[in-house]
């Protein structure tokens, strides 16, 4: 890495602006008209919203080679709503479900995409507001670590886990897929 | 186009509590004994879980009915890493110290306490949240510098250690605390053992009879700073712009001072997906193998200058299977020497790439070449270089450390010298 600072140096400065080439926002309404596939009703809320935010980006993720395009997530309130709707099998005869457990991770949704649009580049997942998502990605892109990056917000907070930390509840999930060229909306 | 190079960034200080006790002496004894925190726990009986051995924290008095677990073991851990680099503390302004938190499940504690209607305070049901917990720490360390909280399943740990020196080379820090923390909770040791996960007599990390692992509690904190061996010229339209203002000579001559030996360095890591499964590892170890290729890279390193893995070794056969693969992807028939942690410390889950990195630094300055607790016979598969007990090493400048996670994530860490 240090060795080669000239040349990132010069990628980084071809690409002051980073390039949004697609974004979108969805909320839970928009779930019920989505075509995610059978495997998305195993999945919980918050990777079912990320996936569908990613689904109207994926067009533009054959212009990077899979592997150099990165995952950056920020969730609000973390796994919270998950881990209230896990946690409720405690009482059940047989112990909480262990699929939803999987999904009990703040990171959980980045799995998912992954393994939807075979994204094998680097991750990064935040607990809280998605203010450092654009600064990372462009880090990222930056150090030549990746050549694109999928950038999500999971704003998810059920009434029931708001109760517990006594929020308000929210459920939406935008996303933009970023890259240090092309065409697209500089930032 | 004026040439610059990233500052190397340094460990100043440690500190840890964990099975195998607290502060960074206990992980000395524990490395040269190549002993085991495992224990089973009245708290995780076998009528409800598969297994009952963990890797706790001894809690004695009061602080058995912690109702904010996180925030003990993450002040404690920070207290420890706090003292030994306080003298470079001292010196640097607040708001240039940050704080990166890396947690799975942040103070899981009061969601179990509020289901269940027990007494929870305010600061722990607060803690349920990781950002908030990093937060609250960040403020009573005195780093009013910038905060994250980073949560990547297994792989927190080395991704927060990440996060911590690029803080540092973007020029937003001078210097970063950065603290792993997850503890025992009946969530988390429920949902493995609904996995069917967990070896009802403990971890054995690459053994030939493994079948599961041992969940554990922890911890770790390290104090990253500037490295003394800094040479930067700085680009005129670098677009950080702070980093044009760095660096100060006197930090990185005090880091250089206070040692009579040199600092271990992070030179260069790597993370990548399987995008293959959700628990399970790819079977093919390539997703592992490109986190290590890129780490690599990052490094400026070659395979053959690795003198030791330590290894993410959950001791599922899964896991381990696919570790052997990835290892051999890169290494080839020339494996360096490689070993796991697990069986001393359990898997301590968002805490474990802090704690085995820090495990790793000690081991380095030791110069031992650190075993496998509880590993008896070596797996099929694994290449003959896995290390069952510890061994004076004639050479550890360059150690490779690897943690995977649920998720398909894979990450990957150079250490160096400075």
């Amino acid at each position: 890495m240090w060795a080669s600072a000239e040349s990132t140096v010069r990628s980084f400065s071809a690409m002051n602006d980073l390039v949004v080439t697609a974004a979108s926002l969805v909320t839970e309404t928009d779930l019920s008209s989505s075509r995610l596939g059978p495997r998305s009703s195993r999945l919980d809320l918050a990777s079912r919203l990320a996936l569908l935010a990613v689904e109207s980006l994926a067009s533009k993720f054959d212009t990077v080679p899979r592997d150099r395009i990165a995952i950056c997530l920020a969730a609000t309130a973390g796994s919270l709503s998950t881990d209230v709707e896990y946690w409720k099998g405690w009482a059940l005869v047989g112990g909480p479900s262990p699929t939803l457990f999987a999904y009990t991770l703040p990171s959980a949704a980045i799995g998912e995409i992954a393994i939807r649009h075979r994204l094998t580049g680097p991750n990064l997942c935040f607990v809280g507001r998605d203010a450092e998502l654009l600064a990372e990605a462009r880090d990222l892109l930056y150090r030549g670590e990746a050549d694109g990056c999928v950038c999500v917000s999971c704003n998810i907070i059920t009434a029931e886990a708001a109760e517990l930390i006594q929020s308000s509840p929210v459920i939406t999930a935008s996303a933009v897929f970023v890259t240090a060229g092309g065409e697209g909306h500089r930032v | 186009m004026t040439t610059h190079s990233l500052p190397p960034v340094a460990i100043a200080g440690c500190g840890a509590i964990c099975a195998v006790g607290s502060g960074v002496e206990a992980l000395k004894s524990a490395l040269r004994d190549n002993a085991s925190g495992l224990h089973p726990s009245e708290r995780f009986d076998h009528q409800r879980y598969q297994s009952s051995v963990v890797g706790a924290v001894a809690r004695n008095g009061a602080g058995a009915d912690d109702d904010d677990p996180a925030w003990s073991f993450a002040t404690e851990a920070l207290r420890q890493a706090s003292e030994e680099a306080r003298d470079i503390l001292e010196s640097i302004p607040p708001e240039r110290i940050g704080l990166v938190l890396s947690t799975t499940k942040a103070n899981v504690e009061a969601m179990e306490r509020l289901t269940d209607q027990r007494p929870c305070s305010e600061s722990a049901r607060r803690h349920l949240q990781g950002d908030l917990l990093a937060a609250d720490l960040a403020a009573a360390f005195g780093a009013s510098g910038p905060v994250q909280c980073v949560s990547l399943a297994c792989v927190s740990g080395l991704l927060a250690l990440q996060q911590g020196v690029k803080l540092i080379q973007r020029g937003v820090a001078d210097a970063v605390l950065v603290v792993g923390v997850d503890h025992l909770s009946a969530f988390v040791v429920a949902g493995f053992s609904a996995l069917k996960a967990l070896d009802p007599l403990g971890c054995r990390p690459f053994d030939r009879d493994r079948c599961g692992l041992s969940p554990g509690e922890a911890g770790a904190a390290t104090v990253l700073v500037r490295s003394a061996t800094v040479s930067i010229t700085v680009a005129t339209n670098f677009r950080y712009s702070a980093v044009a203002t760095i660096p100060s000579p006197p930090l990185e001559e005090r880091v250089r001072e206070r040692r009579p030996f040199p600092a271990v360095v992070i030179r260069g890591w790597g993370s990548s997906n399987d995008a293959n499964h959700m628990t399970g590892p790819s079977r093919d170890g390539a997703g592992l193998a490109l986190a290590i290729r890129s780490a690599l890279n990052s490094a400026q390193l070659q395979p053959e200058a690795i003198d030791w893995v330590n290894a993410h070794g959950t001791a599922t056969p899964y896991n381990d299977a696919m570790e052997f693969q990835a290892l051999r992807n890169v290494f080839g028939a020339s494996c360096p020497p490689f070993n796991g942690f697990k069986g001393m410390v359990g898997h301590t889950l968002g805490a474990a790439g802090v704690l085995e990195t820090i495990l790793c630094a000690l081991a380095m300055k030791e110069r031992l070449l650190p075993g496998t607790p509880r590993l008896k016979t070596h797996a099929d598969g694994a290449p003959a270089s896995l290390v069952q007990v510890p061994r004076s090493a004639s050479r550890l400048d360059h150690v490779l450390k690897l943690n995977v996670g649920f998720g398909g994530i894979n990450g990957a860490l150079i250490l160096g010298y400075e």
